[in-house]
């Protein structure tokens, strides 16, 4: 038997009501575009900068605005619902605690101990 | 935990009839290549899984034995130095990656999981299929590149020899291992996925099987570190075959990079291999003590916990590798952490056990031994988390001995104990009461022999991985190829008993353990889709609940056998079960 009830937002040219959260083409193209002249950024600006003590940070926040674009809109976070968030932020804990602790031996690797 | 109590005194169980014609089931469904090759049954995965993963564990044994021959004189008795170099690696190659790291979660797990939480299959059956193709694709890559030269890097790769000096075949077998990750990481999804969406009704957080709540956490594991470890070996391929700088510092690259990246997987890795051993302990151990498991809340968070600490530890791996001194603290400091969850589930399992009405058969002395075994490999992890300790035994034979006491003592006997434990469910045949107990206790009394003498000649300095080593540690070595011999003849001696069960084994009853969980209201072997489908389970209570006499579905239980070969597969209902008992549900 049919389930009588409608799916919500459900139109004649979409009944499954799923069309709303497709990206449209252009968008999809300007985000890819955007995370590749993000990269030219961090590369060039790496290179402009040299290896100074501000490079590091800048590199990792080019990346991390990188990472955001592709999860916001490439893997629908925009979309998504408060255990799909709640998964991607505990991703990024994840990540930070590899990053932290990874750093935590870079950053003190110079220091001597008498 | 609410639990059902059966409403008065539980019928004793009628004198079972003989057992007919075996009923359809998933094995006698189809018996065609094809309907092997194509299915999406789970069980029939878990048995293909079974069946490469045993082919992997010979090879790699093989390999072990490789080395071992050639200890037995102090300038090398039996291959080359090179040769020698590859043996190790092709051992720990196939061992870890397509020995250990399948072995439980995608042999057991994906044969009884959806059992376990009543359901009748995973949640992405053709995923499943797909990952055991994707894990021999990159199995049969790192074969070829071993019988084809070899490699010689041993199975950690570290660059720069990796990537610039080494003359074997580096890149198809790091290759291999990159393609089986996925399937790790496709095994993973799909156990976790069923385990949130497909559960029985009743069947709450709280009533899961611990042997459940260890995949669980293994699959985090899974999910979260694979990933790491795959991109890690394709920079490695990348600087190999084109000169990239990554990790070469001639090339401006920094060796301890891939060393950070490497473990943060490899170290969590060690518990993908040990947390499903640690579950099928649980449930053997209650099974034979007869009692409920002592503090389930504490066992199952425990997994969760050395699941998440696993990840604070890697570079305990470093420690001369030349990492900061107080990274180096810290990462020692953390490593102690993960002996609380680990020591939590110790003192449950002996607590388990104390006052049990415990019975011998061989899942429960595979259980014993891991138990044992895993303490003393525990205990030794300790001098290695140390900093001070750990710069005398770095790289020394102590690794090799502390790691063989948890892996091999852990969990290759929690595998033959959920072998031994499961093989009538899975195959409806009773395998040889007392030859599966004197394996055990070979394979024990062998292990001892091989490792102990381990340790001695680590903390006298015998590094690992030399071909070659002074007169003074011949003794040891001696006495340690002899014991692998021992451990090799305990090995083979399951493959014969339960190969020969398959031909005149008797029949298995759908219980013959009288243990409470799901996977045993069905019959044996169980039915294509596991449950009656008109009878699916309901839940009423824990998994363990041996003091009650009830299975999870609130049914009276069959009487325990107590060991003898007769009782192992008859004195029970023709589906395992005494008469249905009312179960009276506490909130």
């Amino acid at each position: 038997m049919a389930d009588p009830t409608p799916t919500p937002g459900a139109t004649n040219d979409d009944p499954h009501g799923i069309r709303k959260d497709l990206d449209k083409p252009g968008q999809l193209v300007v985000v890819f575009l955007a995370v590749l002249g993000l990269a030219l950024v961090n590369i060039f600006g790496s290179t402009a900068m040299g290896p100074g003590k501000f490079t590091l940070p800048f590199q990792l926040a080019v990346g991390s605005a990188q990472a955001t674009l592709v999860g916001y809109h490439f893997m629908h976070l925009k979309n998504g619902d408060k255990v799909v968030l709640l998964t991607a932020l505990s991703s990024i804990f994840w990540m930070g605690i590899l990053f932290v602790l990874f750093l935590g031996d870079y950053m003190t690797r110079h220091m001597i101990v008498d | 935990m609410s639990i059902a109590a059966p409403q008065g005194a539980p019928a004793a169980a009628p004198v079972p009839p003989e057992p007919g014609p075996l009923p359809v089931n998933y094995l006698n469904n189809g018996h065609s290549i094809w309907s092997w090759l194509f299915t999406v049954d789970h069980k029939r995965i878990g048995i293909l899984y079974l069946v490469s993963i045993s082919i992997f564990f010979v090879a790699g044994g093989i390999a072990a034995g490789i080395v071992r021959l050639n200890l037995l004189q102090s300038d090398g008795a039996i291959v080359s130095e090179d040769a020698y170099n590859r043996a190790f690696t092709a051992h720990g190659v196939m061992m870890l990656f397509f020995f250990l790291i399948p072995a439980v979660p995608a042999v057991f797990g994906n044969f009884f999981i959806p059992m376990m939480i009543g359901t009748k299959d995973l949640a992405f059956p053709k995923l499943n299929l797909a990952s055991w193709y994707v894990f021999m694709l990159g199995a049969a890559l790192a074969i070829w590149s071993v019988l084809v030269g070899g490699i010689d890097t041993g199975w950690t790769l570290y660059p720069p020899y990796s990537t610039r000096a080494s003359q074997s075949n580096v890149i198809p077998g790091v290759l291999g291992v990159f393609i089986s990750g996925f399937s790790s990481i496709m095994t993973g999804l799909n156990i976790m996925v069923t385990i949130h969406k497909m559960r029985a009704p009743g069947m709450t957080w709280s009533r899961l099987p611990l042997f459940v709540w260890s995949l669980y956490a293994t699959s985090l594991i899974q999910l979260l570190a694979t990933p790491v470890v795959a991109i890690t070996l394709v920079l490695l391929m990348v600087e190999r075959a084109w000169g990239v700088g990554i990790f070469d510092p001639s090339l401006g690259g920094d060796p301890l990079l891939f060393q950070h990246m490497f473990w943060f997987y490899s170290h969590p890795a060690v518990y993908i291999m040990i947390l499903p051993g640690m579950g099928v302990i649980s449930e053997v151990l209650t099974c034979f003590s007869r009692k409920n498991i002592f503090g389930y809340h504490a066992v199952a968070w425990s997994s969760m916990g050395i699941a998440v600490v696993g990840f604070l530890l890697w570079a305990h791996h470093m420690f001369v590798a030349g990492i900061s001194f107080y990274a180096a603290l810290l990462f020692s400091l953390l490593s102690m952490l993960v002996a609380v969850p680990s020591a939590i589930k110790v003192f449950n399992w002996t607590a388990t056990l104390y006052r049990g009405s415990i019975s011998f058969q061989a899942p429960m002395l595979f259980s014993i031994g891991f138990v044992v075994l895993f303490i003393i490999g525990g205990l030794t992890g300790l001098y290695l988390a140390t900093l001070g300790t750990d710069i005398h035994l770095h790289d020394t034979y102590f690794v090799v001995a502390h790691f063989h006491f948890v892996m091999v003592g852990g969990m290759v006997m929690g595998y033959f104990a959920g072998l031994h434990y499961w093989w009538p469910k899975m195959t409806g045949r009773m395998y040889s009461d007392f030859w599966s107990r004197f394996a055990a206790c070979v394979i024990v009394v062998g292990f001892f022999f091989t490792f102990i003498p381990q340790f001695v000649i680590g903390y006298h300095g015998m590094p690992r991985r030399y071909p070659n080593y002074p007169q003074e540690f011949q003794f040891f070595n001696v006495m340690s190829t002899a014991g692998a011999g021992v451990l090799g003849v305990g090995y083979l001696m399951p493959a014969v008993y339960l190969t020969l069960s398959l031909i005149n084994g008797k029949r298995a009853t759908a219980n013959p353990w009288s243990a409470t969980g799901l996977e045993w209201v069905s019959q044996s072997p169980p039915p294509i889709f596991n449950f009656d489908e008109s009878k699916m389970p309901v839940v009423v209570c824990g998994p363990y609940e041996y003091s009650l006499g009830v299975d999870q579905m609130g049914r009276t239980l069959p009487d325990a056998p107590t060991g003898a070969p007769a009782e192992l597969h008859e004195g029970t209902a023709a589906d395992g079960h005494g008469p249905t008992s009312p179960a009276k549900q506490e909130s």
